[in-house]
């Protein structure tokens, strides 16, 4: 494909990165987050698509497969399952920090991403490795989320989010991916989102609430 | 990586081996037959140790480097003189207590596969680690030893409370210790680039002096805390008395030299030496610790903790010694350094022989009696007279007066001392002129204690009357503990009296050390009936000194004989003791432990500070008419409660601070990682 | 081993061994005449040694072989010493173990058994005597081994006979403040060793004040010969250490009859006149309580000490 192509391609795969972050972070309803997760899942395939395309490698066109299968439909659907099963509460409840406050807050982080990050983009500078920060943004917006929602459901998604930028940044600097790397990191999310339904089922059923606020009451 | 097989590296391949062989065949073995493998297998172990360790001593050197055994670094060993004479000595130990445990375990209760499988694998480990040739090698041996050892000092955890506790302690102070060295000889490896002992020994004579400081205290620190030195010594007297006694054996005499052996090969052989500070800091370790050591000894009442503390006692001269050498060496006073080194290595030597006695027949009288309280014990010579003779023999050797083990050693350490002065020959400086008679006086003052302490154990411990029931009905111990005892008792008489048959290998141990110069072997004396010093003047024959005295009694005996015209050697009447007209006298009335040592813990009261608690009981009626007094005094250890306590006490305070961290909000604990990052991120983004 | 040291080996111990009950009889005679007594006479310590071993052996019981051999081994200790170190002739029988520390050493062996001998009797007295006299050891071994460091620094060794040979040649050296701290460090230790006022007293007769005679309370007959006889050549044995390490003069340096006669002469004389100056000074002096004794023992240290660093400072 040509050099514009690509690069127009690569910027909008990012920015569909970048919206599904922040619409994690805008909306409140709990499967409108899982909707934008998987949304997002599709645009970290669709970059990984674009770069195999750019550089003409069956490895990565793999990974995008693999990524679309698992990111944006599997781990979604878990989520869903686990939504059902978590009964009548369809919404976050007030998150730590307010809506306005997080919006905020996510431009602070983009800005750090990017003073970050310029080291790495001088190191090798390419359409690819210019779109690093947005993955560091990324990052650190699902951090934030994990931090400051309520509902372990939300932070469960704030991980994931964490997990999605930290492929992104791999797939934009690094010159061939390992296919092995991909495949255990995967494996790990998905083993990691398991456990962590299979506890919220539990703490569901002990306490009758997933609310992590409660649980602070544990503490001696 | 080359690999000279010789006797050498032959005799601790095999004691490896064999270690492991003993402990998976004592695993399988049933319980009855498990004590007598593993003891057997164990003492193998230490034979082949020795054979290796003496054949290093005498010239032969190994050295073998395994690359892939360990991760990043690879183990190597090499096997010089230094490592070869600490292997020795812990190999000689090994067997002694091996011989004994035969019969110690069976009636002790200790043939549970733990204790048997693990046992090997300690003196194993204490073989290995003087052969160390690489900062990797010499850390992972030195925590296999310390965990080998924390597993044997547990073992009776069950049948005690207290051995929890001491375990406790002994597990947190040897891994603190441990932490320390790993501290120093990075740092030190980190500046020389590898981590193998030759390229440290380039790497030295590059490195800025303040960061040498930090790898010689690091290591002092760690080093110092396995050998029992003050203030970091609260293990040895809690671990010790509560470890199985051939375990209290093989540590006190084989464990705590490894401390000694540290110290040496870092300071003086990897370090090369280094400014007088240095070593002006061990001689005060050393004089401290021998000083407070014997201090609690004579003041203890508990026959293992007693000899636990002596250990601390010894180990501090021995530190006196290498303090010494090291001053010597830095003043250029070459065969002076050579003399105080082999001073102290000879101690070591003499110390492990002793030692080791001493807690066999601990371990004995722990067996006949189920006590290890002086004040309980008493007349345990009609019952047990041949433990009695050989604690008595090594009671004698401890206390530092001829014809016993310490005297030697000790003579050789005051004649390097006395010879330090410039007037003698020796150092020109004011610092050497003050700290050498501090340090005889402390010798000195440590003897004429060590004879007190020894006195008190054995005279009160053996001689007299039972104190208890216990005590009255003691029985001697089976053959084979009494061959153990009897093992360590002949290498201490050897030493005693031909101390010139390790001379030879010392000098060669001294030379490796890199002290003594190149003037010929670094020998601190010479000869074998008499020891002559080189170097400086002196002379002393312990074999002569012994034949003078038999003689001089035999004379005497027969003169009387002749005088008394035959009414004296034969059956004498028995006559009634001096009981003031009081009636006879009961066992009440003898004089306890606790009693012995009350005058001295008057003199010494300030350093000592018993704690007395005096309970009254009145009856019911009146306060006037007392039911029960009950009097409990108690000689904490000093340097615990002020250095210690406070520590603790600090680290608990620190520790409640830190649960206000722990909120229960798992927002927060996330949060703790958020801002961490964010911050972390923005230092690099402002840094860069 | 020389001839003449061989000669002096036999004459040393003879001439201690029966000179020393004369000794003792001496010094009480002094006392006797000081305080306006007639006395009993220059030869009753050896009328008394006689009445001794004429007497039955006896062992008190629950004793054991420890308590009979004590008296044995500290006379035995105490005959090594005489016949090691320089008191009629400078070169010695034994010259591989006329070190002082040794010397030293082995007094201090003969003193330890009579402890343990005393533990054996199973008494509180027994117990009370070893108690204290291993007290009383321990805080004397600090002087003594830092007051040989102020000897032996001058000559560079701890051989006795060198000490002695350097002394006779410079005799200007007794007179500097080196040897008068140190002699001075030594009294105390000499003392203090063979329990003599204001440590112990050798006369008492109430045991909760003795140091020494409670240790061998048990002891009668042969035995107790024995541990009066090695008293008094411990005695004899520490004056004649002290008078040849800082007076030497008239010590035999050569084989000839004549120098043989000075030296036993010579010996007898600074013998005498020392233990004579000690129960002399005995006289005016009242016995420390036992708590008192450190202090004491800790000046005499200081002393020492003080020796040491005028040897350096001032060489």
């Amino acid at each position: 494909m040509t050099e514009t192509l690509y690069v127009q391609l690569l910027d909008l795969a990012c920015g569909g990165l970048l919206l599904g972050a922040v619409l994690v972070l805008w909306r409140r309803e709990l499967s409108v987050i899982i909707r934008m997760f998987a949304a997002q899942g599709v645009a970290l395939a669709a970059l990984v698509a674009v770069l195999a395309a750019h550089q003409r490698s069956v490895d990565l066109w793999v990974v995008a497969v693999g990524l679309l299968i698992l990111r944006a439909s599997v781990l979604p659907l878990l989520l869903a399952r686990a939504l059902t099963a978590a009964g009548p509460a369809r919404r976050e409840t007030r998150p730590l920090v307010n809506v306005a406050a997080s919006l905020l807050a996510a431009a602070v982080l983009a800005l750090l991403a990017y003073a970050v990050s310029r080291p790495l983009v001088a190191l090798a500078p390419s359409p690819a490795t210019q779109a690093i920060p947005v993955g560091v943004t990324v990052v650190l917006i699902g951090f934030f989320v994990l931090v400051t929602r309520r509902r372990a459901l939300s932070q469960l998604v704030g991980f994931l989010l964490m997990d999605n930028g930290i492929t992104t940044v791999g797939f934009l600097t690094t010159a061939s991916v390992s296919l092995v790397v991909e495949l255990g990191v995967s494996l790990d999310v998905l083993l990691a989102v398991l456990v962590l339904r299979i506890l919220t089922a539990r703490i569901q059923e002990t306490f009758g609430d997933a609310d992590l606020d409660e649980l602070a009451e544990l503490h001696d | 990586m080359n690999s000279a097989i010789n006797t050498a590296g032959a005799g601790l391949g095999t004691a490896g081996a064999l270690a492991v062989c003993t402990a998976l065949v004592a695993t399988a073995a049933p319980a009855r037959v498990r004590p007598v493998v593993g003891s057997v297998g164990t003492a193998l172990t230490g034979a082949a140790g020795v054979a290796a360790g003496i054949a290093a001593v005498a010239g032969q050197s190994m050295s073998v480097t395994l690359p892939g055994v360990l991760p990043l670094s690879g183990v190597s060993w090499t096997l010089d003189a230094l490592g070869g004479l600490f292997i020795a000595v812990t190999g000689a130990v090994a067997v002694a207590g091996s011989v004994y445990a035969i019969s110690y375990t069976r009636s002790h209760g200790l043939e549970s596969r733990g204790v048997q499988a693990v046992f090997p694998l300690f003196v194993a480990a204490m073989l290995v680690v003087p052969a160390a040739a690489s900062v990797g090698t010499l850390l992972v041996c030195w925590e296999l030893m310390a965990l080998t050892s924390l597993l044997l000092v547990l073992a009776e955890h069950r049948q005690r409370d207290e051995v929890t506790d001491a375990g406790r302690w002994y597990a947190v102070m040897t891994h603190l210790g441990f932490l320390a060295i790993l501290a120093g000889l990075l740092t030190f490896a980190a500046h020389a680039g590898d981590d193998s002992f030759a390229a440290l020994r380039r790497a030295a004579h590059t490195m800025p002096p303040w960061v040498a400081g930090v790898v010689f205290v690091a290591t002092l620190i760690g080093f110092g805390s396995k050998a029992g030195i003050v203030p970091l010594h609260a293990w040895l007297a809690r671990a010790h008395p509560e470890a199985p006694s051939h375990v209290s054996a093989l540590m006190s005499a084989g464990m705590v030299n490894l401390g000694i052996y540290g110290i040496i090969r870092v300071g003086q052989d990897l370090l090369g030496g280094g400014p007088r500070w240095w070593w002006l800091l061990v001689l005060a370790l050393g004089a401290v610790s021998a000083v407070y050591g014997i201090l609690q000894a004579a003041m203890s009442t508990d026959l293992k903790r007693l000899l636990g503390q002596s250990t601390t006692e010894n180990m501090g001269l021995v530190l006196v010694g290498v303090g010494a050498a090291g001053l010597f060496a830095t003043a250029g006073q070459q065969v002076l350094a050579g003399l105080a080194l082999g001073a102290a290595l000879l101690h070591v030597i003499n110390h492990a022989a002793f030692k080791s006695l001493l807690f066999l027949a601990a371990g004995s009288v722990l067996r006949a009696t189920g006590t290890r309280d002086l004040d309980n014990l008493g007349g345990l010579r009609a019952g047990m007279p041949i433990t009695t003779g050989l604690f008595g023999w090594g009671a004698l050797a401890a206390s530092a007066l001829p014809p016993g083990t310490a005297f030697v050693s000790e003579w050789l350490l005051l004649q390097a001392l006395i010879h330090g002065l410039p007037s003698s020959g020796g150092v020109t400086s004011t610092v050497t002129a003050i700290a050498m008679p501090v340090a005889v006086a402390a010798v000195a003052l440590t003897a004429g204690l060590a004879v007190a302490t020894f006195i008190k154990a054995f005279g009160v411990g053996f001689l007299a009357k039972p104190r208890t029931e216990a005590a009255a009905q003691a029985r001697e111990s089976p053959p084979l503990m009494l061959a153990g005892m009897g093992l360590a008792a002949a290498a201490s008489v050897v030493l005693a009296v031909l101390p010139g048959v390790v001379l030879p290998g010392i000098g060669s141990a001294v030379a490796a050390a890199g002290v003594g110069g190149e003037s010929g072997s670094a020998r601190a004396a010479a000869g074998v009936v008499t020891l002559r010093l080189v170097g400086v003047t002196g002379a002393l024959s312990p074999l002569v000194l012994v034949l003078a005295l038999l003689g001089a009694s035999l004379l005497t005996a027969g003169v009387v004989r002749a005088v008394t015209a035959g009414r004296v050697g034969g059956a004498r009447r028995v006559a009634r003791l001096w009981d003031c007209g009081g009636g006879p006298l009961s066992s009440r009335m003898e004089y306890t432990a606790t009693s012995f040592a009350e005058p001295l813990q008057r003199v010494f009261d300030d350093v000592v500070a018993p704690e007395t608690d005096v309970d009254v009981d009145h009856h019911e009626e009146s306060r006037y008419l007392v039911r029960t007094v009950e009097y409990r005094r108690r000689v904490p250890d000093r340097i615990e409660q002020r250095l210690y306590q406070p520590l603790l006490k600090a680290v608990a305070a620190w520790g409640v601070a830190g649960r206000g961290l722990a909120s229960g909000s798992v927002h927060r604990y996330l949060g703790y990682g958020f801002y961490t990052v964010c911050a972390l991120l923005l230092l690099l983004a402002v840094t860069r | 081993m020389t001839a003449l040291g061989v000669v002096g080996g036999i004459a040393q111990p003879v001439l201690i061994v029966a000179g020393s009950p004369v000794l003792v009889g001496v010094m009480r005679q002094v006392r006797a005449h000081l305080e306006g007594r007639a006395g009993a006479g220059v030869g009753q310590p050896w009328r008394d040694l006689r009445k001794l071993f004429g007497k039955e052996a006896i062992t008190p019981a629950g004793t054991s072989e420890m308590f009979r051999a004590a008296p044995l081994a500290q006379v035995a200790t105490t005959l090594v010493v005489a016949l090691a170190a320089p008191f009629v002739t400078t070169d010695s029988a034994l010259g591989v173990i006329s070190d002082l520390f040794a010397v030293v050493a082995l007094l201090a062996m003969g003193t330890t058994v009579l402890a343990l001998a005393g533990l054996d009797t199973a008494t509180a007295f027994g117990g009370m005597g070893a108690s204290r006299e291993m007290t009383i050891i321990a805080l004397v071994e600090p002087t003594l081994l830092v007051a040989i460091f102020a000897l032996s620094v001058r000559v560079g060794s701890t051989n006795l006979t060198d000490i002695v040979s350097a002394t006779l040649h410079d005799p200007a050296r007794v007179a500097s403040p080196v040897s008068l701290l140190a002699a001075v460090a030594l009294v105390v230790v000499v003392v203090a060793e063979t329990g003599r006022l204001p440590v112990d007293n050798p006369s008492t007769h109430l045991e909760l004040t003795m140091v020494h005679e409670a240790m061998v309370l048990e002891y009668a007959g042969p035995d107790l010969a024995l541990v009066e006889l090695a008293a008094a050549t411990r005695l004899a044995v520490f004056l004649g250490l002290l008078a040849n390490l800082f007076l030497p003069w008239g010590i035999a340096t050569e084989l000839t009859p004549i120098a043989l006669a000075v030296g036993i002469l010579a010996l007898v004389v600074k013998v005498g006149v020392l233990g004579a100056a000690l129960a002399a000074a005995e006289v005016f002096m009242a016995k420390l309580r036992l708590f008192r004794v450190p202090e004491l023992l800790a000046g005499s240290f200081l002393l020492a000490l003080l020796a040491v660093a005028a040897s350096f400072f001032l060489a």
